[in-house]
């Protein structure tokens, strides 16, 4: 990895030559600098700019994606989209492993990920409006996530297709935990199929329990209903997972 | 053309980059008083008086450099010397090398530290939490001295499981060492400890708190600046068994150094000097007076000026005289790459050669200080974007 990393500076340095390898420690790679761009976006204006960042590769990178922080306080801090520790939210942790599946390196990261994140923020500076849309904060982005890019009719079937993929991963010839009575080829096969190839084990697990929290506290105040069925699902997954940490 | 003033100006901050930062010194000097310490307070049965503990090598000289290793910059290397006042003709080396590394071992964290047994230290390695760690180096020795005022010591040499005797004198190459740095260090001095104490007031109250230890003559910064390109040149090099090794360097450096006051102008005469001997390899003839010598049997001599029995370049005549070669190809390059750059008019090239020579990432963040910061005439990377991802908060 190693090598690899070192080509992946390589080459982003070759197009973002303003980002200076400052540190490497045991437990990540930090780069940081200027990052000028000018970049275009079918429909919208061109625009122009200059962020100052620190790019931190963490030791179990591709596995676990970089995080970013925007240095010279270019970006409002009333900005939505900044987390708590100062890393930039760039989108839902799944959403950002596709687009970086795209092209797997750190310049796809920067070119795919960052620069439209910044497009993004300067566009909404001058106009107030986010040329790309936004995810809603929290574990109810996630879910939204999941029914908007699987096209699932509620919140239910989002539990229901996460418990199914964190359980099973891919099964071509289960039936589709979308309830759509069809098996999974003939339904959501592909969708299903690339989504578990983006995931890594951590996020998997991690969606799976974001959607789980969110949807047990609707449970709760009996806004949405989990059937018997998904509910016994959910508690054999826990009860192993348990075990496994035995 | 490179402006001379600014060009030696963009050196001092390379050189500054690759030292050791004021409080990385400290940093270190702590930690290895510490060290001091616990090996000072040691019971020890085979002597009564005290033992000595002192830098030596880059450390003491100030002419450290942060290794690169693979491209990456790697932890800093400090050697101490630990004197055991014991009498050489009477103790056997292996016992002199395993009374140190046995109270080191009695230290818990020092224990952990530890690696391997090295053929002349031991090494503690320190991983810092900022990335940026140490080797601290100790080299167990006993006084050897010459002549009565002579601070001469013999270290210990590891091969395979027997242990000999060599012979070193740190001190005395730091006093030589100092000598060829006294003027341009008295004219430096002040300047110096003000612009340090400026950029570090929190570990620095006064001028006066700042050690001599961290001021840096030109001479100093030509050395680290050698040191670097030679670091980064054979890096990826198969050559690199045959790197010059940085005792080499100083001490030639030191030889050819005329007290100049400009960064710039000693590197740039340090490397006229060196690159006018090239010619000894097609020639044999034997200039006596000059620090790089070829004996008459056809061998290398680089004297250590404080032991003209020691040879630095011994070696050079193996392998087809392979160091010799390579430390003048190499000076070569450094030539080429640091000194004649400065006759480079396209700013892209400067940048090029600069960034390959030097480690792209310290280079790059000197340039505005030589080459206009980016105009309009030099591309900004151009991205379209055909689709976007939304962001989102946690
Ligand atoms: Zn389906």
């Amino acid at each position: 990895m190693e090598d690899e990393l070192l080509n992946q500076i390589k080459e982003l340095q070759c197009v973002h030559d303003g980002l200076i390898l400052v540190r490497k420690s045991a437990s990540e790679t930090v780069l940081s600098g200027i990052l000028n761009f000018e970049a275009s976006v079918d429909g919208y204006e061109t625009i122009s700019s200059r962020f100052e960042i620190d790019l931190i590769v963490p030791i179990d990178y591709p596995e676990t994606l970089p995080c970013v922080r925007e240095t010279s306080k270019k970006i409002d801090s009333n900005y939505d989209h900044i987390n708590s520790d100062g890393t930039l939210c760039l989108a839902i942790p799944i959403e950002e492993r596709r687009v970086f599946s795209e092209q797997p390196s750190l310049l796809g990261f920067i070119n795919r990920l960052l620069i439209p994140y910044c497009y993004g923020y300067c566009y909404w500076k001058k106009y107030q409006i986010h040329p790309f849309g936004e995810a809603e904060h929290g574990f109810k982005g996630i879910v939204h996530f999941y029914m908007n890019s699987l096209q699932l009719k509620d919140e239910v079937s989002v539990l229901s297709v996460i418990s199914y993929l964190y359980e099973h991963g891919y099964r071509g010839h289960h039936r589709c935990p979308c309830g759509s009575d069809q098996i999974v080829r003939k339904c959501h096969g592909k969708l299903l199929r690339s989504l578990i190839e983006q995931h890594s084990t951590h996020t998997l697990e991690n969606d799976f329990l974001s959607i789980l929290i969110y949807c047990s506290e609707k449970n709760e105040r009996e806004v949405i209903k989990i059937p018997e069925r998904l509910h016994r699902q959910i508690l054999r997954i826990l009860q192993t997972a348990q075990k496994q940490c035995r | 053309m490179i402006n001379a003033i600014k060009y030696s100006r963009f050196l001092n901050s390379i050189a500054e980059e690759i030292d050791i930062s004021p409080s990385k010194y400290q940093d270190a000097v702590n930690r290895y008083e510490a060290v001091g310490l616990w090996l000072e307070r040691g019971d020890y049965e085979e002597f009564s008086d005290e033992l000595t503990i002192y830098p030596q090598g880059s450390f003491r000289l100030g002419t450290v450099v942060r290794p690169i290793k693979n491209g990456f910059e790697s932890s800093y290397d400090i050697d101490l010397v630990c004197e055991l006042p014991m009498d050489k003709e009477i103790v056997a080396p292996r016992l002199v090398k395993s009374i140190v590394g046995d109270r080191i071992k009695e230290h818990g964290i020092y224990r952990q530290l530890l690696q391997e047994e090295g053929k002349r230290c031991w090494t503690l390695e320190y991983a810092e939490e900022d990335g940026i760690g140490f080797h601290l180096d100790i080299l167990p020795a006993v006084p050897n001295p010459l002549t009565n005022a002579d601070a001469s010591i013999a270290i210990t040499n590891k091969r395979d499981f027997s242990y000999s005797w060599s012979a070193s004198n740190p001190k005395g190459y730091g006093v030589w060492f100092d000598n060829k740095n006294r003027s341009a260090f008295e004219f430096v001095l002040h300047e110096q400890k003000q612009s340090i104490q400026a950029r570090s007031p929190d570990i620095f109250l006064r001028v006066e708190d700042v050690p001599n230890q961290l001021v840096r003559t030109p001479l100093q910064r030509a050395i680290q600046l050698m040191k670097r390109h030679r670091d980064v040149y054979f890096d990826d090099r198969h050559s690199n068994e045959y790197s010059p090794i940085s005792i080499v360097i100083t001490t030639l450096a030191g030889h050819f150094y005329r007290s100049e006051l400009d960064t710039f102008t000693a590197l740039s005469n340090i490397v006229d000097r060196l690159h006018a001997h090239a010619e000894l390899i097609a020639n044999q003839s034997i200039n006596s007076t000059s620090p790089i010598k070829r004996t008459q049997d056809g061998k290398w001599y680089i004297g250590n000026p404080v032991n003209s029995n020691e040879n630095f370049a011994e070696r050079w005549h193996e392998d087809n005289h392979a160091r010799a070669i390579a430390f003048f190809t190499w000076i070569d390059a450094l030539n080429r790459d640091l000194v004649e750059i400065i006759k480079e008019t396209r700013s892209e090239d400067i940048r090029k050669i600069l960034s390959t020579s030097l480690g792209i990432a310290i280079a790059t963040a000197h340039f505005e200080l030589i080459v206009p910061v980016r105009s309009e005439n030099i591309e900004v990377p151009k991205i379209h974007i055909p689709h976007a991802a939304k962001p989102w908060r946690v």
